[in-house]
């Protein structure tokens, strides 16, 4: 049994500065993710679950239709599992609707000139991004009672709430409190996984080109997203 | 007229509450800016959980990493009695390194324990330091009551796990209070959970305690900072670590041993200042032109002279990686001075969290030890002991331009 925190854009260089205990577990460090062109969510989750670069056939889909992508349960790692419990996670079975609002408003909030309607979308923004993380949180605090053989969480907090208020330290480290506190609830062989970190730009925060990973279990050295599905793998059987 | 202020250190394993401890004396003593908890308290509850003190201690501390400046009304908690001042953010990197150093002169310590965990390691070797540094006015709390059900023996337990360690390294405690930071039990208010227990709060505590005397009626004790020529005038800048300095002062300079006279105390914007007292940063003018410089200490004609020895012991908290080796040459440093010496022996080797003796003359003190330790200079060395010129009394070890240890002298003899 294996647990997998997957946490889109969880930085490397803020887990340190935050000396986040349970984030960094006994072994930690950067995902090589220099393969692929730029760092994107869909492309990264995508090719975690299957193993394999899929960046060529995200891309082909443009820049719509990637964030429909669903990769069929038989194409990844997770139909090893018997009964496997998967939350949330793109390119999978993610809500595509709470993510298409958080997209719409992230997307209102840099055409709007306005000042004070920048502040109100940005607040909805927000109100809608945290609303959703209590949802996952307790449904992934839920499934760790459940009879699963692999369970796999994922939490998109860090990566919307970032986007629009990376410029404020105190609330992204309550948020990777937060996030800490969650992995601690979790027993047994763990890892936590990124797609990509994030990085500031002025107040607004855009990935970084590398990832976050540890585990309490094994040193990785630097692994490419690839390389999970085998380690996952090997670690289970 | 200014309120007097006592310099306080909350020690303690990392996970034993120290920040929610903070948290609680801040906002208990409504000494936490109120839009501060608003804003914390809204991301709690945007993150679906309570608000709690850490995280508001985690945001003062974010601002202050960041190079915000706090006004200095934050870092303080206020009671009818005195200000409060918390020196040193708890979990800091370099809080040991502060300690020892003296860059933050504690007061009175609160050394916290979970009363769930009980002691643990680094318990130990904090308690460990503050018996080193000599602090007297020392509160036991024993945190997290409510996770062990307020339970009378469980906090017996714990106290006497407690007092037996520190009996060992030389500490009474002043105070074992119950509490619970989390709850506000028994930190501002009085728990009416624990019924059984009938001392004081942690704030009636700490108010009994008293300010370190100053030390203006000790011997004069003047530690050459640098010396500057401003219009003509020679300015020997430095720092009064005990007793007052005064015009017309008959003083000697170390170590040549030149006599001279205070001529004028220097100010910036102020004229005709006739004493510095101990504590204080200054200029002063004498009245020869001696041979001055830094790490030089003046004192007074015909009071206590400090001692000057080529040789020393000491106890060293080593801090660093690569350990103490007999025989190397590292860099002491004590008040100014700063001087290169020769790791003679270690004669004891401690594990200070146990207090073990690991091994007698040893060669080698590796991280985290405490060692009894003889340094030698080539040069004589301008010392005091430690209780009545702390300044002169402890000193910080360099070893590849690092701080390495620190350390407190024990034997003044030759």
């Amino acid at each position: 049994m294996i647990t997998v925190i997957a946490i889109d854009a969880l930085e490397y260089n803020l887990v340190e500065e935050f000396n986040m205990r349970n984030l960094k577990q006994e072994y930690y460090g950067k995902t090589d993710i220099s393969e692929f062109s730029e760092p994107r969510t869909m492309v990264l989750w995508s090719s975690f679950m299957t193993g394999e670069n899929k960046e060529e056939e995200i891309l082909a889909k443009g820049d719509k239709e990637m964030w429909n992508t669903r990769i069929p349960h038989e194409e990844t790692f997770f139909s090893h599992f018997e009964n496997p419990f998967i939350l949330d996670l793109p390119g999978y079975n993610y809500d595509l609707e709470q993510h298409e609002r958080e997209r719409r408003l992230l997307k209102e909030f840099f055409m709007e000139k306005d000042e004070e309607k920048k502040r109100e979308i940005r607040k909805k923004y927000n109100e809608n991004a945290f609303a959703h993380h209590r949802k996952i949180k307790e449904r992934f605090l839920e499934a760790l009672e459940g009879e699963y053989d692999f369970i796999l969480g994922y939490f998109s907090v860090a990566d919307v709430i970032g986007h629009l208020n990376f410029g404020n330290r105190m609330m992204m480290k309550m948020i990777y409190r937060d996030l800490d506190e969650i992995v601690s609830q979790v027993e047994g062989k763990k890892i936590v996984l990124s797609d990509h970190g994030m990085k500031a730009v002025g107040v607004f925060g855009d990935h970084s080109e590398y990832g976050f990973w540890s585990t309490n279990f094994k040193e990785l050295g630097r692994p490419k997203i690839t390389d999970f599905k085998s380690i996952i793998l090997s670690e289970t059987k | 007229m200014e309120r007097e202020h006592l310099k306080l250190v909350i020690v303690g394993h990392v996970d034993h509450g120290k920040s929610t401890l903070i948290g609680r004396l801040f906002f208990d003593t409504d000494s936490l800016p109120k839009e501060k908890i608003e804003e914390v308290k809204q991301i709690c509850e945007a993150l679906g959980k309570e608000l709690e003190f850490a995280y508001v201690m985690d945001h003062l501390e974010e601002e202050r990493s960041q190079g915000i400046t706090i006004d200095t009304a934050q870092t303080f908690f206020k009671t009818e009695k005195r200000d409060y001042v918390i020196i040193d953010a708890p979990g800091h990197r370099e809080f040991t390194k502060n300690m020892i150093t003296g860059a933050s002169q504690a007061e009175a310590a609160i050394l916290i324990v979970d009363a769930s965990e009980g002691v643990r390691e680094q318990t130990r070797r904090h308690a460990y330091i503050l018996g080193m540094l000599g602090l007297k006015q020392v509160i036991v709390a024993v945190n997290k009551m409510d996770l062990v059900d307020y339970s009378e023996n469980v906090f017996n337990e714990v106290s006497k796990q407690t007092t037996d360690f520190l009996e060992r390294i030389g500490i009474a405690p002043t105070y074992i209070i119950p509490i619970s930071a989390k709850e506000g039990d028994n930190v501002a208010k009085a728990s009416d959970r624990m019924k059984w227990y009938t001392g004081p709060t942690i704030l009636q505590a700490l108010d009994t305690f008293k300010k370190t005397e100053k030390r203006d009626e000790n011997p004069l004790r003047f530690a050459v900072q640098d010396v500057y020529n401003i219009d003509g005038k020679r300015i020997i800048v430095g720092r009064v670590e005990a007793g007052t300095l005064r015009v017309g002062d008959n003083i000697i300079v170390l170590p040549t041993g030149e006599e001279t006279t205070v001529e004028t105390i220097e100010e910036f914007l102020k004229e005709d200042v006739k004493e510095a007292p101990s504590g204080k940063s200054t200029g002063i003018t004498v009245a020869d032109k001696l041979f001055i410089d830094r790490g030089h200490i003046l004192y007074r004609k015909g009071e206590k002279a400090p001692h000057l020895l080529k040789e020393i012991k000491g106890n060293i908290f080593w801090m660093s990686k690569e350990p103490l080796v007999v025989g190397e040459k590292v860099v002491f440093k004590c008040s100014t001075q700063e001087l290169p010496c020769t790791v003679k022996a270690i004669e004891k080797r401690i594990d200070s969290s146990t207090l073990e003796i690991i091994e007698e003359n040893a060669e080698k003190l590796e991280n985290r030890e405490v060692g009894e330790v003889v340094l030698s200079f080539s040069t004589e060395v301008i010392v005091d002991d430690f209780n009545s010129t702390p300044d002169l009394g402890r000193f910080v070890i360099e070893k590849n331009y690092n701080i390495s240890g620190g350390g407190i002298i024990t034997h003044l003899e030759r």
